[in-house]
């Protein structure tokens, strides 16, 4: 469940602000500069404060009517330049593509075919977007017919965004068309002992702490594992993860009149014991107000299952149980709701069982289970994320054409789209972290000491030896982090558009985690990138060679 | 600016710079002159001599080193200046993949014309530019003459004040060229302003009310075509047709009076003119064809 995340909407808009704040004093002092040196002091600091008014004005009063003209003969440049021929390398992979994931037992899982669905979606329309996106506008420049515009009462940002809303919109067609003939494949080439994981599941996470061994509030122990995503409790000791849920009522109960759980534990084996015997948890529910606490079941961890969706724990709504301390009294009956439930909340306390056993637990490895919502509501929103990925594409493409030739901005294009989606940028950001966490110190230094390091055979904990070269090596390290800091704030992350984990694992896309970040993150680069296009096509002369 | 005075050049000056900053050329130094409301004005020059980039400076496609440039009461660089401009490129640079309808509508919408006057604006167009077989095909299916028509016609799209004409007869047959030189003279009778650059110097000397000639970035010659092409030294006489001894006759008095014969010979049409004319009797007697007795 690592890939469902958090997103903090008032910090976000606050880094943004501070971020274009940054940028648009760079931008003016930069836009400052180059009008002093090519025009001396007088007449740069006049054309300066002149260009500045006339884009006050040109980027804030804009005639849609214009822009429906540039969008239109985008729309018909890319379509008569056969742009979208693509469409048939993805219906051709469709044909073929049954044949190589379904297993002969006939009881594949439906995860792959829903990665196929949306990889294949992305690799075949990015490089489209990619083109259409960075070759217009330069092609226009190279072959004139530009002139034959800008001579036109039209303004250099309705020129911009004329051409970011034609490509926007070609694109909006296609996923909807190469989205729509996905989900048609997938629900007929899903094996039908599989159809079933075809669901997404809303899931309501709580917090957790935990137990240690002893009983005492700490934390639980790392088995050796170097992503420490989650911890491990020991089996027979009084080690516990408790998780508290919040804001529940009676109508978060399901028709069945029980509240659903659901866990994706880990499990970690000192001894193999018993293969074909899962190593089991006990589920006890406790009221703090109440004094009350409920043991309810033991549970296997499926730690063998590769399905997403694991059988479900049904609590129902009256719970009976003997008291722990009482083992051999009445058994005794509590509700759900009116006992167990403090102000809405809900504690559960799981432990492991097996001595000498382990189970990792992680705060979003249980959760519970609101009614489902349908599957293609969710395959809809994942495809959604896939299109802002896109439309982030044309956004960073038509800018990058107002000053760039097109292979040049395909390049710079592509270049920030492979650090967005790959791992450079959460590694860049783990470094940064450590920089900052550590006060300049990083585990290996540098570029230039992970250089050196490397050239010497040196081990990344040895301290490097005190010379001028190597003081050079590290001013010059922390200098360039300072500009990684900086470029942090501004290279975008593709990947937080990502959510067909979620539509693969059978979870519903939560619009307020999921998709708002995605639009927002949009929004908050078409913002600088339209005036930023606009400035780098208004200064530009048209003509120049 | 002056009140009737529909373009003022300051002082213009256009340095091209290199990659690194240094002057590489000069392409128009200290340019000063002014276009009247309604008049012709022909800028002219060899090439490199700096008109298109004059021309291009005035609509803000390059921008000027030195000096001020006020178009229709705007400075260059202001778009709204654009509404009552037109501008045909040297080269019809239009997009080859739409058709001429398209290509009509899509300049249209970028002025504030309802659908309702684009559509009679196009038809209108499309007709006065002979294109009506073809506004259907793409552009890129033209032939030079047809893109140089579609292109003059989104020129004339927004019926603008002041039209700039690169090099308008260039790629045109006689006909074609013709044509343009009638539009020309049309559009100022409807009282426009012209601007054309052009080395045809045959076709500015008819249409033409005054020039520029530009060397090397600079303004060598201003005025009207008659007052610089009209020759003081000398007189001319166009008679009906005179026999020798009349011509001697002449030529005596003349040299009674002081004056030296220079030549005496038949005027001769242009060219041009005999083209014209073989084309319209051609059209009237589809059949006729030459013959070594047939005089032209």
């Amino acid at each position: 469940m690592e890939f469902i995340k958090d997103f903090d909407i008032k910090q976000a808009l606050l880094h943004w602000a501070i971020v274009a704040a940054i940028l648009v004093v760079l931008g003016a002092l930069l836009g400052l500069v180059g009008a002093v040196t090519s025009a001396g002091i007088g007449r740069g600091l006049k054309a300066f404060g002149q260009m500045l008014g006339i884009g006050l004005n040109e980027i804030f009063v804009i005639v849609p009517r214009r822009i429906l003209a540039v969008t239109i003969l985008t729309v018909k440049e890319s379509i008569r330049r056969k742009a979208l021929m693509v469409g048939g390398v993805f219906l051709l992979l469709f044909m073929f593509a049954g044949w190589f994931l379904r297993s002969s037992a006939n009881d594949t899982p439906a995860k792959p075919y829903v990665t196929f669905v949306f990889t294949t979606t992305k690799f075949v329309l990015f490089p489209m977007t990619l083109i259409l996106a960075c070759w217009g506008l330069p092609a226009d420049i190279k072959d004139r017919s530009i002139h034959t515009v800008v001579t036109k009462p039209v303004k250099r940002s309705e020129i911009v965004l004329g051409r970011m809303l034609g490509y926007s919109f070609l694109v909006t067609i296609l996923v909807a068309l190469v989205g729509g003939i996905g989900y048609v494949w997938l629900v007929r080439q899903v094996p039908e002992s599989s159809k079933e994981q075809l669901i997404a599941r809303v899931p309501v996470f709580g917090t957790v702490r935990y137990l240690d061994r002893q009983g005492n509030p700490g934390n639980l122990v790392n088995v050796g594992d170097t992503w420490d995503y989650r911890s491990f409790m020991e089996g027979a000791t009084n080690a516990r993860a408790i998780w508290t849920f919040s804001g529940l009522s009676e109508a978060d109960l399901h028709d069945d009149g029980a509240l659903w759980m659901e866990q994706k534990f880990e499990a970690f084996r000192t001894y193999k014991g018993v293969i074909d015997e899962q190593i089991r948890f006990s589920v006890e529910f406790v009221n703090e107000a109440k004094k009350l606490v409920v043991p309810w079941d033991v549970f296997p961890v499926y730690e063998f299952s590769a399905s997403p969706t694991l059988p479900l724990m049904k609590v129902p709504r009256e719970l009976r149980y003997r008291p722990l301390d009482d083992a051999d009294g009445e058994e005794k009956t509590v509700d759900l709701i009116n006992d167990l439930l403090d102000n809405g909340k809900l504690t559960v306390r799981i432990g492991c069982i097996d001595a000498q056993q382990y189970i990792g637990v992680a705060q979003r490895d249980m959760f519970l289970r609101m009614p489902d919502r349908p599957f293609f509501l969710s395959y809809l929103k994942g495809m959604m994320g896939l299109w802002l990925m896109l439309l982030m594409i044309v956004v960073i493409g038509t800018t990058g054409s107002t000053f760039l030739k097109g292979p040049v901005c395909t390049m710079m294009t592509l270049g920030l789209a492979v650090i967005g989606v790959s791992g450079l940028r959460e590694f860049m950001t783990e470094q940064l972290q450590q920089f900052t966490q550590n006060k300049g110190y990083v585990v290996g230094g540098g570029s230039l000491e992970s250089l050196y390091r490397t050239v010497t055979w040196m081990n990344q904990q040895s301290p490097l030896p005190d010379n001028w070269g190597t003081r050079m090596i590290k001013t010059i390290d922390l200098g360039i982090f300072r500009v990684l800091e900086l470029l942090q704030g501004v290279l975008p992350n593709l990947n937080g558009f990502d959510t067909q984990a979620y539509v693969a694992n059978g979870f519903d896309v939560p619009f307020a985690n999921a998709v708002l970040p995605s639009i927002l993150t949009l929004i908050g680069y078409l913002i600088p990138c339209y005036i930023l296009g606009y400035f780098a096509l208004r200064v530009r002369e048209l003509e120049a060679k | 600016m002056q009140a009737d005075s529909v373009i003022e050049i300051r002082n213009l000056t256009k340095v091209y710079l290199d990659f690194w900053g240094r002057k590489k050329v000069r392409a128009v130094n200290s340019l000063s002159l002014d276009v009247k409301k309604g008049e012709i004005f022909g800028l002219l020059g060899p090439n490199g001599s700096g008109k298109t980039t004059t021309i291009k400076m005035l609509l803000g496609l390059l921008f000027p080193t030195e000096g001020d440039l006020t178009v229709l009461g705007k400075p260059a660089h202001d778009v709204s200046k654009n509404e009552r401009l037109g501008y045909l490129p040297e080269e019809s640079y239009l997009y080859r993949f739409l058709n001429a309808d398209e290509t009509l509508e899509f300049y249209g919408r970028l002025f504030n014309m309802s659908a309702k006057q684009r559509k009679e604006r196009r038809d209108q167009l499309i007709e006065m530019v002979g294109l009506q077989h073809a506004r259907r095909r793409q552009l890129k299916e033209y032939s030079k003459g047809m893109t140089r028509r579609i292109g003059l016609a989104q020129a004339l799209i927004n019926d603008p004040e002041l039209i700039l004409l690169d090099e308008p007869t260039s790629g045109l047959d006689p006909l074609g060229t013709r044509d343009m030189k009638e539009l020309i003279l049309k559009l100022k009778a409807e009282g426009k302003t012209v601007v054309m650059s052009s080395h045809l110097l045959a076709d500015v000397q008819d249409v033409c009310d005054r020039i520029a000639i530009l060397y090397q970035g600079e303004l060598k010659v201003l005025g009207t075509v008659k007052e610089l092409l009209e020759s003081r030294e000398e007189s001319q006489v166009l008679t009906s047709k005179l026999s020798d001894d009349a011509i001697r006759e002449v030529e005596a008095v003349l040299k009674k009076h002081g004056a030296s014969v220079r030549s005496v010979s038949h005027p001769t049409a242009t060219l041009e003119d005999l083209f014209l004319k073989t084309v319209e009797e051609s059209k009237a007697h589809p059949g006729r064809r030459f013959t070594p007795d047939t005089k032209g």
